[in-house]
């Protein structure tokens, strides 16, 4: 009983620890708040059935799913972008012209859709980042060596900055 | 690299300092990462704590198979070993492609960390559970289960000749497939299920370990908590394991997994990387960690793993339905000379 109950207290400390940034990164890719929430709450259940809340690799494996699983979903969903990011863009712009606006949105929706044809490994590393993940936790939860997150990154915002480009000029 | 300060230091800082060409180039990946972090800011919304964490603690707890192995936590090393042998897990059970298996030989499998991790996405289609949970018998100074221990003929110099002895009682991991699980999770990426073949539902693949027992040299009280302070040597014997199904083949579940909405390229990869060979057991080499070659042990086909850390090697082998391992803080050609000198 007091290792289920200590491992049910560990379960409850990481949720604390780390739900808000698992939803954070989620919210980094799809842009809707809500869905999110979806996402993180799915990555928390997947941990929890399969792995003990004391395991070392615990923040490491959720931010890793957050962003793979948000991405899964990403990709799958490129028609809703553009009323979700309408959406995101009313509560984070309000006092852009509407001109300008228009704009924004139309860079960010190209950006997601370029993010959504990345291939996993670079459009992580960009999304981890982006969430405010350190370098050295940007290679715990990719499984590699931190020495090496410069060098994807720079590499994964070319690629992006290219998928970008290509998909404005068709 | 705009927004690390240790990416500019010594030689390269004084270099972009006076060179024009570079620090264009520069700008251009500075501006490209700054557009790309500020078109990727979303706003954020506060989130129900209480809420979320009532929905998601409520979920259905499935004894964890890699956790159960109860490794001790803290150790980098360990939770590779531990995530590993969960791999291998699956990698046995998905080895088979009949209704029943057990491996009369040995081939490296490489697997990545993603691999391993992609591995958890089964418990989307069924759940995976020990059904006979392993017991660890470890510091003894006999082997406990029965089973005869390997005896080492020729120690490398600096091997320290202290012994304890461990053992692992047999242990049984079920999977079980459930087509409303396999539903619900084409449901959730919009699709409906591919046709599935009869009886697949409950469906069952059961893997059986062990016993095994084995043998560690060194002094295993120096290790500590802090540091991965492997023992000099490892020798280990374990009964193969088997794998048996029931209602439909090895083949089919793997076949029907393969095709399911929303299965992982990762985990449709690790799959795809156990062919159809049923009297082969694999194992799972992590490639971030270590490589394999394979060699001629005891005068049958074993595989050679070198540890690319520094920290050891490994040679493992299938003879008379037993697995046999040795592994350790040596070099791979000394772990070759021990594995052919057991008696």
């Amino acid at each position: 009983m007091t290792a289920a109950r200590s491992e049910a207290e560990a379960f409850e400390a990481l949720f604390t620890a780390e739900y808000r940034r698992v939803v954070g990164i989620a919210n980094r890719v799809l842009a809707d708040a809500h869905e999110a929430e979806d996402v993180a709450q799915e990555v928390f259940m997947d941990f929890h059935r399969l792995h003990s809340a004391t395991a070392d690799y615990a923040p490491a494996w959720l931010h890793r799913a957050a962003a793979h699983s948000s991405l899964n979903r990403l990709r799958g969903a490129r028609r809703r972008q553009k009323r979700e990011i309408a959406q995101a863009l009313e509560e984070d712009d309000r006092t852009v012209d509407p001109q300008r606006q228009a704009e924004i949105e139309e860079d960010r929706r190209r950006l997601r859709e370029g993010l959504a044809r990345l291939a996993p490994r670079p459009a992580a590393v960009l999304v981890l980042r982006a969430s405010g993940l350190s370098y050295a936790e940007v290679a715990q939860a990719l499984g590699v060596g931190v020495g090496q997150i410069g060098t994807l990154l720079r590499r994964a915002e070319e690629t992006l900055r290219k998928e970008v480009d290509r998909g404005s000029s068709h | 690299m705009f927004d690390d300060p240790d990416a500019r230091v010594g030689a390269d800082a004084s270099h972009l300092e006076s060179c024009a060409e570079c620090q264009a180039r520069f700008k251009t990946i500075a501006d490209d990462a700054r557009s790309i972090a500020t078109l990727l800011a979303a706003p954020e919304r506060r989130v129900d704590m209480a809420a979320a964490f009532a929905r998601v603690s409520g979920a259905q707890k499935a004894r964890p198979v890699a956790l159960a192995l109860r490794l001790p936590a803290g150790r980098p090393a360990l939770a590779l070993v531990a995530a590993v042998a969960a791999a291998a897990v699956v990698v046995v059970a998905f080895a088979a492609s009949g209704f029943f298996f057990q491996p009369t030989k040995v081939q490296a499998v490489p697997i990545t960390l993603s691999d391993v991790q992609a591995l958890s996405e089964l418990a989307n289609y069924g759940t995976l559970t020990w059904t006979k949970e392993p017991q660890f018998d470890v510091g003894g100074t006999a082997p406990t289960t029965g089973l005869q221990a390997p005896v080492v003929s020729k120690l490398p110099k600096g091997v320290s000749t202290t012994v304890t002895y461990g053992s692992l009682s047999q242990a049984v991991a079920t999977f079980t497939f459930s087509e409303a699980k396999a539903s619900a999770a084409a449901a959730a990426q919009g699709k409906s299920l591919p046709s599935l073949p009869r009886n697949i539902d409950g469906a069952t693949l059961t893997i059986t370990f062990g016993p095994a027992v084995g043998e560690v040299y060194g002094d295993m009280s120096r290790s500590t908590q802090q540091e991965i302070n492997l023992p000099q040597l490892i020798v280990a014997k374990s009964v193969a394991p088997k794998v048996t199904s029931t209602q439909v083949t090895v083949a089919d579940l793997k076949k029907v997994i393969g095709e399911m909405p929303g299965v992982s390229a990762d985990l449709k990869k690790t799959i795809n990387a156990i062919s159809d060979k049923n009297d082969t057991l694999f194992i799972p080499v992590p490639v971030e960690y270590a490589s394999s070659t394979s060699v001629t042990v005891q005068g049958v086909d074993g595989v050679a793993l070198g540890d690319n850390t520094g920290v050891g090697s490994a040679v493992v082998w299938v003879k008379g339905g037993y697995v046999y391992a040795v592994a350790g803080s040596v070099k791979q050609s000394d772990a070759i000379d021990i594995a052919n000198n057991l008696k």
